[in-house]
């Protein structure tokens, strides 16, 4: 895919166990190549850089994340969620008790390599936002999609609060229980998915960080088209051979024409005809009290900048104004800044990247109304005058879809 | 339980790689890649599920059905699809056309691979039952390189003939390429093949060919090397088939339909 990071840039992970500092393991982002424990004195000291950001975190007295990047424009809200996401999967594939309690460390460090793949993710250029903003990246199913009834139909009779539509890592469609999962799980799920290579059913024990961290759920997942899954948390049932093919397409054969066309949506996560000013080449939309977020990068896709340099921007849009405009998010215990105002009052801001001369530079807006925030990035076309009115009705349109 | 039948009794040996075979595998690769069949998509006409057992995460097996399937969709961030311990049980679906010889009938199987982590199943009691219910064959997996592995295989094919007898068995080496390190001598193979009586198989675990571009896995290629397990696959659970309708006795001779 040819993904560019900044120029020389890189992000290494390190995870000790706290109280004796062995090492558990170590992941890089230097093209997924894991690191060797043996090796690990020769990669750190390849990131002591001028521009090294370091940021450590320990979680139960237990575990202590390490994360260096020398990536420019890394924000320490960045880092820090990021550690937060890892130790999530790593929860979410071992459990917290084996965490916490560690007994054996060569049986963990064993055990811990099935979360090697879903923390590369983390590392890597995602498609999703989700490690970031710590909502659910979303989908938005075409409109008067029989699909929100049909997966609760089939939640019903499978006896399963639990179900979930995803396509690409984002939620299509789920069940009331799915999206009330807690936070890290209600992200982590969905991006496991997105991570994994595809498989055409799975039965994995996972523990919910926030809901069971040592009491291990089923997540079944089953193939219903490549790239769209349908996915169960449960418990001992119902086993993963009782979902048989001809189960499932009595079920799901009559919507393989919206189906489809779900799967076609996948990066673009609003409906197909959505109308978007065309000045908008990026858009992140967030709902902080639902914790559900849209964010694409498709439109005008074919201008300048590429896709990956426009998540890069918005991602760091994102980490600049969240952590020094806005007002707190509610539920995340983060610094509260002493300028904060209500949330119901409308906030905006605007950067211009580059000079600002018109017809240069990226615009980036953002502008949070009640629970919704939402950035756009705009071409260098967009006059700054109109960033806010642009904003203002991109929003009043988006409002329904969450 | 019948005797297994003589290697290319059942099904035309070597089959795929005639012009009619190569046709019918064209509809299960588009440009030279394999396919990736949904659950909703797929042209069931004869449905067999098997389970891979082995020792060892270390085995291969993730690679054995890696290769079967040569699935190379790139994730967002590895142009490559790295192999990884398995945290929990996984089903791949595999399609595999074969001709009968008595017949001449061209059949379509539909494989089902279940594969679980070891550390998935010693950790959680309902994985095991859930991978050998309803399974039609059980694959058990050794590696070259590794003696243990091949030494686990007697009590794993004691416990499983106790509890399904009238599955298929397959015994499939992998790792059979790294020959300079290969742990398990052709004596030792030869005594366990008397003493079991079971299709033994070997395959390599390198990595298959590539296409020009240099990253997606040749899929014709892949084909090719994993052409003769399941072939094998085909024809033992085809012959296990006949046997359990009555069609046959114990001589792996066809009646034609």
């Amino acid at each position: 895919m040819g993904e560019e990071r900044g120029p020389g840039g890189a992000v290494h992970l390190l995870c000790l166990a706290a109280s004796s500092g062995v090492p558990l393991f170590c992941r890089s982002s230097r093209g997924g190549v894991p690191t060797r424990q043996q090796n690990l004195d020769v990669q750190l000291s390849s990131a002591r850089t001028e521009d090294t950001t370091v940021v450590w975190k320990s979680f139960h007295d237990s575990i202590t994340l390490i994360v260096l990047s020398s990536e420019g424009g890394h924000s320490e809200l960045k880092l820090e969620r990021l550690l937060q996401m890892v130790f999530g999967a790593m929860v979410l594939l071992v459990g917290l008790e084996e965490l916490t309690n560690i007994r054996n460390i060569e049986r963990l460090k064993k055990e811990l390599r099935a979360s090697y793949h879903l923390i590369d993710s983390f590392l890597g250029n995602s498609e999703l936002i989700g490690d970031l903003t710590q909502c659910v990246d979303c989908v938005i199913p075409p409109e008067g999609s029989p699909l929100q009834e049909a997966l609760s139909n089939f939640a019903k009779a499978t006896r399963t609060a639990f179900v979930s539509l995803v396509v690409s890592g984002r939620v299509l469609a789920a069940t009331e229980g799915w999206w009330r999962l807690g936070t890290p799980e209600a992200v982590l799920l969905p991006w496991l998915l997105g991570s994994l290579p595809p498989q055409t059913a799975r039965d994995y024990p996972v523990y919910l960080p926030h809901g069971s961290p040592t009491v291990p759920h089923r997540l079944l997942t089953l193939m219903l088209l490549p790239g769209l899954e349908l996915c169960l948390l449960c418990g001992p049932q119902p086993l993963l051979s009782q979902l048989d093919p001809q189960l499932l397409e009595s079920w799901w054969q009559p919507l393989l024409e919206p189906l489809r066309a779900s799967v076609l949506l996948g990066p673009g996560a609003l409906p197909a005809g959505f109308p978007l000013h065309e000045d908008i080449l990026g858009l992140l939309l967030l709902h902080l009290e639902l914790r559900r977020c849209l964010f694409t990068v498709e439109p005008s896709g074919d201008k300048e900048p590429s896709l990956v340099q426009r998540r890069r921007l918005l991602r760091s849009f994102y980490s600049l104004v969240t952590s020094t405009h806005f007002p707190p998010e509610p539920g995340l215990p983060e610094k509260v800044e002493d300028t904060a105002q209500k949330a119901q009052v409308p906030r905006a801001c605007y950067l211009v990247s580059g000079p600002e001369e018109p017809g240069t530079g990226w615009r980036l807006v953002a502008l949070q109304v009640g629970p919704r925030r939402l950035l756009l990035l705009l071409s260098p076309q967009s006059p700054t005058h109109g960033l806010r009115s642009l904003a203002t009705h991109t929003l009043q349109a988006l409002t329904p879809l969450f | 339980m019948a005797k297994p039948p003589a290697p290319g009794s059942v099904l035309v040996p070597d089959w795929h790689e005639s012009a009619e075979g190569k046709e019918y595998l064209r509809c299960i690769l588009r440009k030279s890649r394999r396919r990736v069949f949904g659950e909703c998509l797929s042209p069931v006409t004869s449905v067999t599920c098997c389970s891979l057992q082995g020792a060892e995460e270390s085995v291969g097996k993730g690679s054995l059905v890696a290769k079967a399937h040569k699935l190379l969709l790139p994730s967002p961030h590895h142009a490559k699809w790295l192999p990884r311990p398995s945290t929990g049980i996984q089903t791949t679906v595999v399609f595999w056309p074969a001709k009968l010889q008595a017949s001449s009938r061209v059949v379509m199987f539909r494989f089902e691979f279940w594969d679980c982590g070891e550390s998935a199943l010693t950790k959680f009691d309902h994985m095991l039952p859930a991978c050998q219910e309803k399974a039609d064959a059980f694959l058990f997996l050794f590696s070259f390189t590794d003696r243990a592995s091949f030494e686990d295989l007697p009590g794993q094919l004691a416990r499983v003939t106790g509890e399904a007898p009238g599955a298929v068995k397959m015994v499939i080496g992998s790792k059979f390429d790294q020959y300079m390190h290969t742990d398990v001598p052709e004596q030792d193979l030869r005594a366990f093949r008397q003493a079991w009586e079971l299709p033994l198989l070997r395959v390599k675990s390198v990595p298959g060919r590539r296409l020009a571009d240099g990253r997606t896995l040749d899929g014709w290629a892949g084909l090719a090397d994993m052409a003769h397990v399941l072939n094998s696959l085909a024809e033992h659970l085809w012959h296990q088939d006949q046997v359990a309708a009555g069609l046959l006795a114990s001589s792996p001779e066809n009646t034609p339909d």
